[in-house]
C-alpha cells in the first residue's frame, strides 16, 4: 500500500509538472508579439485608401486566415463603438496575394469586419497598401490625425487571439477624445503577413496630405 | 434469564449506532464513486469539444501563404489529453477516493482555463469556471471545493503577476483588482460549501434512520428469540405442572 501511495503521488507530481508546461507553452505563445509596424511619420501621399478630411483615420491590416484576426476585429467593433461620436474613419485591410483564389479572403474575420459601421473593408492585393503603412502583423492598426500625422501604431488585443480590454484601445481612445496618452504604440499579436505577399516597404517619411 | 435478555438488546442498541457510521461511510464512498465516473465521461466529453473547438476556430497558424497546425490545436490534442488522462484513469480504478476527486477538480478547473485560451478569452467561456464549481459539490466535500478555488486563485496570481493583460485587460491595474475576481468565487464558494454540509448531515440522518429500521427489525427477530429461550426454560415446569 505505500509504494502504491508513493507512486501515486510521483504520478500526480508528474502531471503536474506536465501540464504547466504545458500552459506555460499556451501562456508564452499568447504574449508573443509580432513583427512591429514601420509606419510612415506623415500619411502616404500615394496611397489608393481615401483619408478623409478634417477626421481620424483608422486602418486595420488583416491576414485574412489568421485566426488571432478574429479578435482584432471583434476590438475594432468595440472600438469603433466607443467613437462613435467622434470624427473617425475605419478601414480594414484585407491583405489577398495575387496568385489566391477570391474564396481564401472570404472569411469570418473579413465578414465581420465588413458589419462593422463606419469601416470600410479594402482587398489589398498583393499587400501593397499595407506595405506602404509598414504592416508587418495581421491585427496591425494605424492611426492618422485630421493633418496626416501618424499618432498610433500598434494592436488592440491584450494578447494572442484574445479579446478584452488593451493598452492599445485605452491609447487611442485618449488621443482622439483627448489628442494625448500615455504611449503612441502597443504590440501587436498575430500572424506574420510574410514577406511574399508584401512588396518590400516604403522608405519612412513620404510626405502627408 | 433476565440478565442474556438484557444483554442481548444492550448490544442490539450498540450495533446500531456503529451500523450508522458504517452506512454513512458507505453511502458517502458510492456517491463519490458515482461522481467519479460521472467526471470521468465529462472528461472525455470536455477533450473531444476542445479538440473540436480548436478545429473550428483556429487549426492553422499563418504566415503569409504558409501554414502550419494551430498551437491551439495542438495544446486541445496533447494538453487536453493530458488533463483528462490521469482523472480517467483514477476514476475507473480508484473511484471514491481523497486524491481521485482532489485530481478529478483540479483537472475540472484546467479545463476552464484552457478553454478560455481556445475561445480567446470570450467572456462566456468564463462561464465554465462557475459551472464546474457547482459540479464539484456533487462530492459533498467542502475540501474539493477548495482544491478548485485553490487552482483558480493561482491561475489568476501567476498570470497576473506575470502579464497583467491577460487577466484584466490592461498593463497596470488597480491592486484591489483581484479581489473583484476572487470574492465572485467565494460568493459561490460559501454557498456550495454550506451544501456540502447540509448534504453530508443528511446522508447521516438517512443512515441513522436505515440503522434504526435494521436494529428494529433485528429486535424483532431477537425478542423472538429471547421467548422462545425463555419457553424451552419454562417448559419443563409447565409440563410438570400439568401432570
Amino acid at each position: 500500500m505505500t509504494r502504491q501511495r508513493w507512486m501515486l503521488g510521483v504520478g500526480a507530481l508528474v502531471w503536474i509538472v506536465a501540464i504547466g508546461c504545458g500552459f506555460a507553452y499556451l501562456f508564452n505563445y499568447s504574449v508573443e508579439a509580432g513583427t512591429p509596424a514601420a509606419a510612415p511619420e506623415r500619411w502616404p501621399a500615394a496611397s489608393r485608401v481615401q483619408a478623409p478630411h478634417g477626421a481620424y483615420t483608422l486602418v486595420m491590416t488583416i491576414h485574412p486566415q489568421c485566426p488571432c484576426s478574429r479578435a482584432s476585429v471583434t476590438e475594432l467593433n468595440h472600438l469603433m463603438v466607443l467613437l462613435r461620436h467622434e470624427r473617425v474613419k475605419g478601414y480594414v485591410l484585407v491583405v489577398k496575394p495575387a496568385d489566391v483564389p477570391d474564396e481564401w479572403i472570404r472569411t469570418e474575420s473579413v465578414r465581420a469586419a465588413g458589419r462593422i459601421p463606419g469601416v470600410d473593408v479594402i482587398v489589398d492585393a498583393d499587400g501593397v497598401e499595407s506595405a506602404r503603412l509598414g504592416a508587418a502583423t495581421s491585427g496591425q492598426v494605424v492611426l492618422y490625425d485630421a493633418g496626416g500625422r501618424l499618432r498610433f501604431a500598434g494592436g488592440i488585443t491584450p494578447e494572442r487571439g484574445h479579446l478584452g480590454d488593451s493598452a492599445g484601445r485605452q491609447r487611442i481612445l485618449s488621443l482622439v477624445r483627448t489628442g494625448t496618452a500615455d504611449g503612441t504604440d502597443s504590440l501587436v499579436f498575430g500572424c506574420d503577413l510574410g514577406a511574399t505577399i508584401c512588396p518590400p516597404r516604403p522608405h519612412p517619411g513620404n510626405s502627408g496630405l | 434469564m433476565e440478565e442474556s435478555v438484557s444483554a442481548v438488546m444492550r448490544g442490539l442498541g450498540q450495533n446500531a449506532a456503529g451500523r450508522s457510521d458504517d452506512l454513512y461511510r458507505e453511502q458517502l464512498h458510492e456517491r463519490r464513486g458515482k461522481a467519479d465516473r460521472m467526471f470521468a465521461v465529462l472528461m472525455v466529453a470536455q477533450w473531444a469539444f476542445a479538440v473540436a473547438l480548436a478545429l473550428l476556430v483556429s487549426p492553422y497558424a499563418w504566415a503569409g501563404k504558409t501554414r502550419e497546425f494551430h498551437p491551439h490545436l495542438l495544446a486541445a490534442i496533447f494538453m487536453g489529453g493530458g488533463i483528462a488522462l490521469f482523472p480517467v484513469l483514477l476514476a475507473t480504478f480508484r473511484p471514491g477516493q481523497l486524491l481521485t476527486r482532489h485530481v478529478i477538480v483540479a483537472s475540472q478547473m484546467l479545463w476552464s482555463a484552457l478553454f478560455i485560451h481556445l475561445t480567446g478569452g470570450r467572456i462566456e467561456t468564463h462561464f465554465h469556471v462557475f459551472g464546474s464549481l457547482a459540479f464539484v459539490a456533487f462530492y459533498f466535500d467542502w475540501g474539493v471545493i477548495a482544491t478548485a478555488t485553490v487552482v483558480v486563485a493561482a491561475d489568476h496570481l501567476i498570470r497576473g503577476l506575470l502579464y497583467p493583460e491577460s487577466v484584466y485587460g490592461i498593463p497596470n491595474p488597480e491592486w484591489w483588482r483581484f479581489l473583484e475576481h476572487a470574492g465572485w468565487v467565494v460568493f459561490e464558494d460559501v454557498v456550495l460549501v454550506w451544501f456540502c454540509l447540509s448534504g453530508l448531515k443528511e446522508i447521516k440522518a438517512v443512515a441513522a434512520r436505515q440503522a434504526q429500521v435494521e436494529a428494529l427489525k433485528e429486535s424483532g427477530d431477537a425478542k423472538t428469540a429471547a421467548l422462545e429461550m425463555v419457553l424451552r426454560e419454562i417448559q419443563p415446569s409447565l409440563a410438570g405442572g400439568a401432570s
